[in-house]
This record gives C-alpha cells, sequence and structure tokens, in this order.
C-alpha cells in the first residue's frame, strides 16, 4: 500500500480526534485542544502526568510510546553488573493511564508535519495535534565510528546507553568471560547522555570482577581530557577500591572497530583489545527530532525557548530531556528531563488558559552515581531562569557534591530512584 | 452499580493525591515550583513509603519552611538539601513550604 493510500485510510485507536480536511491554527481552549506526547521517557511521561495534574484533568493528553513498559537507564547498571535484574528497572505505564486518565498508544511516532500539525505513527495512523510535547531522548551515532553499526549489529559490540535488551545482553557478556579477561567501555567527547553513567558503569562492573573474576581488568577509554563529572571522587574510589582492576585512559577517541579482533582503533594512540566492548559512540537528539528539522543546534541539538521548551525550529513542538541543547551546566540526566517536562507543562496549561506563562521558572538537578554495590556520591544544582540571557542559569554557590562516598547516599539514590518513578508514572 | 463502584474508586484514586486545584496563573506558578521537589520527595509531596528519603508530607508549612531555611542557612546538615536550598530565594522556599505543608 502507498503512503497516500495508507494515510488516506489511517485510523486511530478509538476516540481519538483523526486528521480532518483541515486543520485549525487559531489556539484551541484547554478542553479541546489535542496534546499529544511523544516518548514515554522520564520527559515525556512526566509531562504527560503533570499536563493533567496542571490542568484539573482537563487536558486532553495522548502518550505514543513503543515500549510496553518503562525501562530505567538509571540503576541499569546493576543489571550490568549482574546485581540487579530487569524487573527491577522496569515500570509499568498503567498509573499513567488507570491514575491519571492518559490515552496511552503503543506505537512509534514515524513523521511529524509542523505545517499541517499532524503525527504519523508507524502503523499508519495520523493524529492532528494542537499541542506537540517531544520527548524521544537521544540516538546514538553508530556512523561516527568506522565498523561500528555492523559490530554492534552483531552483538560484538553493545552500547546499552538506552535500556533494554542490550543492558542483560552486556552483563551476559561479562559473564561469559574469563578471569583474565578485559572490559572497555569508551566515551565520546562531551555533551552525551548523563554524564557521570559511564564512569558509574566501570565501577560496578569492576565491584563485579572483583569479586567474581579478579584477574580481569576495565579499560576506560575518554575521548574527553578528563573524567566529565564527580572526577575527584572516582579517581579517590578507583585508586581505593579498585586498584590495578581499573585503568583510566583520557584523550582517547575511538575511530574503528574491528569486529573480527574485537579491537578498537584510536586516531592518535595504539590499537586496544578487548573481550567485551561497550562502546558508546557520540550522541545527538532522538531520530524523529532530526527528521523533523528540530535540531538547529549543530544539526544535533535542538534549540529551545526556555520558558516553554519550545522548539525554536517550530511552534507547538516542545522538547524536553536529552534531545535538546541544553542551558549551560545543565546536564544530560532524567532528573533534569522530569524537571523540564514540569515547566514545559505549567507553560503549556497557562497558554491553553490564555494566562501569562511563569516568567521565572526554576529547575533543579541531583544524580547519584554508585562507586560501589553499596556506596554512592552525588551532584546537584540549581538553575534559575534568566530572562536577559534567556536560559536557564546555575545559582553561584548552590550545588555541588558530595563529601565523600557513603552508605547513605546509597540509601538516598534508591530512595531517589523509587520516588522519580513514582513521581514520572504512577 | 457496579459502574457507580468504578466511579467511586476513580475518584477516590484520584482525590487521594490531594491535588489543590488550579484557578490561577499564580496557582499554576506555585504548584510548578513546588514541583521540583516531585522527583526526590514524591508528587505533590507524597514520597514513596520505606523508600529511605525523609516524608515530608506530615509537616507543617511552618515547619516545612523552618527546617528549609534552616537547610539554607547551615544550622542544619545534610547530604543534598543544604546544596539545593541555596539555589532558591527566601521567597520561593516559603512558597513551596506553603504548597506542600500542611495546613492547620
Ligand atoms: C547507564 C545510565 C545511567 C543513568 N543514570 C542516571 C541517573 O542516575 N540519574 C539521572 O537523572 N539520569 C540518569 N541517566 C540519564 C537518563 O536515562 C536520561 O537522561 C533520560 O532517560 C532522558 O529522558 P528523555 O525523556 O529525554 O529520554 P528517554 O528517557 O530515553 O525517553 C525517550 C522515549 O521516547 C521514545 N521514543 C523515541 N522515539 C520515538 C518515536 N519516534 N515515537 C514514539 N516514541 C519514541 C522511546 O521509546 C523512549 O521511551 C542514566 C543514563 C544511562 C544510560
Amino acid at each position: 500500500m502507498n503512503n497516500s493510500r495508507r494515510h488516506f485510510l489511517a485510523h486511530s485507536a478509538a476516540g481519538l480526534s483523526l486528521l480532518g480536511g483541515f486543520s485549525s491554527f487559531a489556539q484551541a481552549s484547554l478542553g479541546k485542544a489535542q496534546i499529544l506526547v511523544i516518548g514515554g521517557g522520564f520527559g515525556g511521561a512526566t509531562a504527560a502526568k503533570y499536563l493533567r495534574l496542571f490542568s484539573n484533568n482537563t487536558a486532553n493528553v495522548i502518550l505514543i510510546e513503543p515500549n510496553a513498559s518503562f525501562l530505567s537507564c538509571p540503576m541499569s547498571n546493576f543489571v550490568v553488573a549482574g546485581m540487579r535484574t530487569m524487573a527491577d528497572i522496569t515500570s509499568p505505564y498503567e498509573g499513567l493511564t488507570k491514575h491519571h486518565g492518559i490515552k496511552l498508544i503503543r506505537d512509534s511516532v514515524s513523521a511529524i508535519d509542523p505545517d499541517k500539525k499532524t503525527v504519523k505513527l508507524s502503523s499508519g495512523s495520523v493524529l492532528s495535534y494542537d499541542k506537540v510535547v517531544l520527548s524521544p531522548g537521544i540516538s546514538l551515532m553508530m556512523n561516527s565510528i568506522e565498523g561500528l553499526a555492523k559490530a554492534n549489529q552483531a552483538g560484538v559490540t553493545l552500547q546499552a546507553w538506552k535500556a533494554g535488551p542490550e543492558t542483560l545482553m552486556l552483563y551476559k557478556q561479562l559473564a561469559a568471560m574469563r578471569d583474565g579477561g578485559v572490559f572497555a567501555i569508551s566515551i565520546p567527547e562531551a555533551p552525551y547522555r548523563c554524564p557521570p553513567g559511564p564512569y558509574e558503569r566501570a565501577s560496578l562492573v569492576a565491584n563485579y570482577l572483583k569479586q567474581h573474576k579478579p584477574k580481569s581488568k576495565v579499560l576506560i577509554l575518554d575521548a574527553n581530557q578528563d573524567i566529565t563529572s564527580k572526577g575527584a571522587l572516582f579517581k579517590k574510589a578507583w585508586a581505593e577500591q579498585y586498584s590495578g582492576l581499573i585503568e583510566y585512559f583520557p584523550s582517547h577517541n575511538v575511530a574503528g572497530v574491528d569486529a573480527k579482533t574485537k579491537t578498537l582503533r584510536f586516531e592518535v594512540q595504539d590499537d586496544v583489545r578487548a573481550d567485551v566492548l561497550n562502546v558508546l559512540p557520540a550522541m545527538s537528539a532522538g531520530e524523529i527530532a532530526i527528521k523533523t528539522g528540530l535540531a538547529n543546534a549543530n544539526g544535533r541539538w535542538v534549540n529551545v525557548d526556555f520558558l516553554n521548551f519550545e522548539a525554536t525550529a517550530a511552534k507547538d513542538i516542545h522538547v524536553l530531556g536529552d534531545a535538546i541543547q541544553t542551558a549551560p551546566l545543565m546536564p544530560k540526566s532524567g532528573h533534569m528531563a522530569n524537571q523540564h517536562a514540569k515547566v514545559a507543562a505549567a507553560a503549556i496549561i497557562a497558554q491553553l488558559n490564555d494566562w501569562p506563562i511563569n516568567p521565572a521558572p526554576v529547575v533543579n538537578n541531583t544524580c547519584y552515581s554508585f562507586v560501589n554495590e553499596h556506596a554512592a556520591v552525588h551532584v546537584a544544582s540549581v538553575h534559575q531562569y534568566d530572562a536577559q540571557a534567556k536560559t536557564f542559569k546555575s545559582v553561584p554557590g548552590a550545588g555541588g557534591l558530595s563529601s565523600e562516598s557513603s552508605n547513605t547516599e546509597a540509601s538516598y539514590a534508591w530512595g531517589w530512584a523509587h520516588n522519580i518513578w513514582a513521581d514520572t508514572l504512577a | 452499580m457496579k459502574s457507580l463502584a468504578y466511579s467511586v474508586l476513580l475518584f477516590v484514586s484520584l482525590s487521594s493525591s490531594c491535588w489543590a486545584q488550579i484557578s490561577t496563573a499564580d496557582q499554576l506558578d506555585q504548584q510548578g515550583l513546588a514541583a521540583t521537589c516531585a522527583n526526590c520527595h514524591g508528587t505533590n509531596g507524597k514520597g514513596v513509603p520505606n523508600a529511605s528519603i525523609p516524608l515530608i508530607s506530615q509537616l507543617s508549612s511552618e515547619e516545612l519552611l523552618a527546617q528549609l531555611l534552616a537547610y539554607k542557612s547551615g544550622t542544619r546538615s545534610g547530604t543534598l538539601m543544604p546544596q539545593l536550598t541555596k539555589g532558591y530565594t527566601d521567597a520561593q522556599l516559603e512558597s513551596i513550604a506553603n504548597q506542600l505543608g500542611q495546613k492547620p
């Protein structure tokens, strides 16, 4: 069936407004507006929920997400290191439908037409919208490293940077590795999803190896000149707990992968061979954002108006989370995506109510990393909107790092995970 | 009968979050500000029980504000809270305490 025919036959789940012969460009009022939230990750799911809460449950919100359940990247390093199961990082979407009256469509968006204000689903259905909230996360630029796309397809290298099947595959490769083997993780130049994430992964993998295969090694091959987050805290933990087990190599930018010999090639340094290869390529905004022409920051990230997170490239499409060109010192984190979602949801509800948009939003970030199974460290920041600079600025003197790793912080880290999962989904 | 039971249940589950009705831009801004605490302390201050992060929902607005200001000034120690409260103005902390605290 060709596309236009499929388009013509478009149908959708019961009760959704279908594409008519025309679409209205006037601002719809709150009760009438159709709001499509694309992507049920940290940003999208939170936006869907808070659009309902902030509108006294009157906004018409449809969430479009292909995955059957929410898979959390936070805490997924525990699965990679064999200390938790996939079930521990999986949550249902049911809370959003049952408690908050959000309509859920299990599908993915194949195209957005900002002129016609329509969204096309992979199934062929076409939905019209008054507002889109788009939180598609990242895409991994597999072609930025020679041979990577093929190596990853064959399962010789893994990314496991989107929680899912690769998370468990990476653990299985680690479990199958001989004692005395080498686990290598490569890190792209910043900005990438979750600055401290790779160092936490290296720490927890080392924690696993120390117990089960103590002759093995963890190599961290970092394209950056130094650790991008919590550097001193990680270095201290590695020296104290994983001496001889973790080796850190800064300014190591992977240029190519040889899948046959499991070898990484670098721009400058000698090749590195490893038994388990966790190669993280450069990242960009989720594919749908790029395809829609929203990624006007180096063709990689989406510039937004920070008062309402509307993409600067398209009206009525609000983009959140990892996909955006963040404000200075604002990390690409799940906590941050959740906070973006609340600012955007409030601004959208204000707009649809014909109210002024909050001129002074504030967001915060907290991010925990584990240095071993029982001890964690944190980094925190607060960002106030600066009207003159039209961006969020982190407040000097606020935020900061843990003084040292501790068990208390580890229990707060799990508390944070359960609370943000509930705030996002329940 | 069945549908009545269902609608009662639905009402209970929707209202159990005690979400205040928002009818002005000001109320929306204040709820938005208080929602920046929800990642760690739960939606509308109702955290997940036994999740190790201190539950704040039983505190009054006055108690909450006193603690927030104590963290900010450094008279109360903690891991994250002293760092986070320094990023908010006193007026913002007061607004948050008013939103999340129990009213007498
Ligand atoms: C190992 C690791 C550890 C981490 N630890 C932490 C941590 O401790 N704390 C923290 O705050 N952050 C952490 N993060 C970062 C966090 O996971 C991300 O910042 C967060 O997921 C970003 O949210 P998002 O909404 O932008 O994207 P995501 O959460 O990735 O959500 C994107 C969603 O969009 C959907 N989607 C994509 N394209 C389409 C489409 N075309 N149609 C429909 N749906 C689509 C996807 O299926 C997905 O569900 C970690 C990340 C990793 C990898």
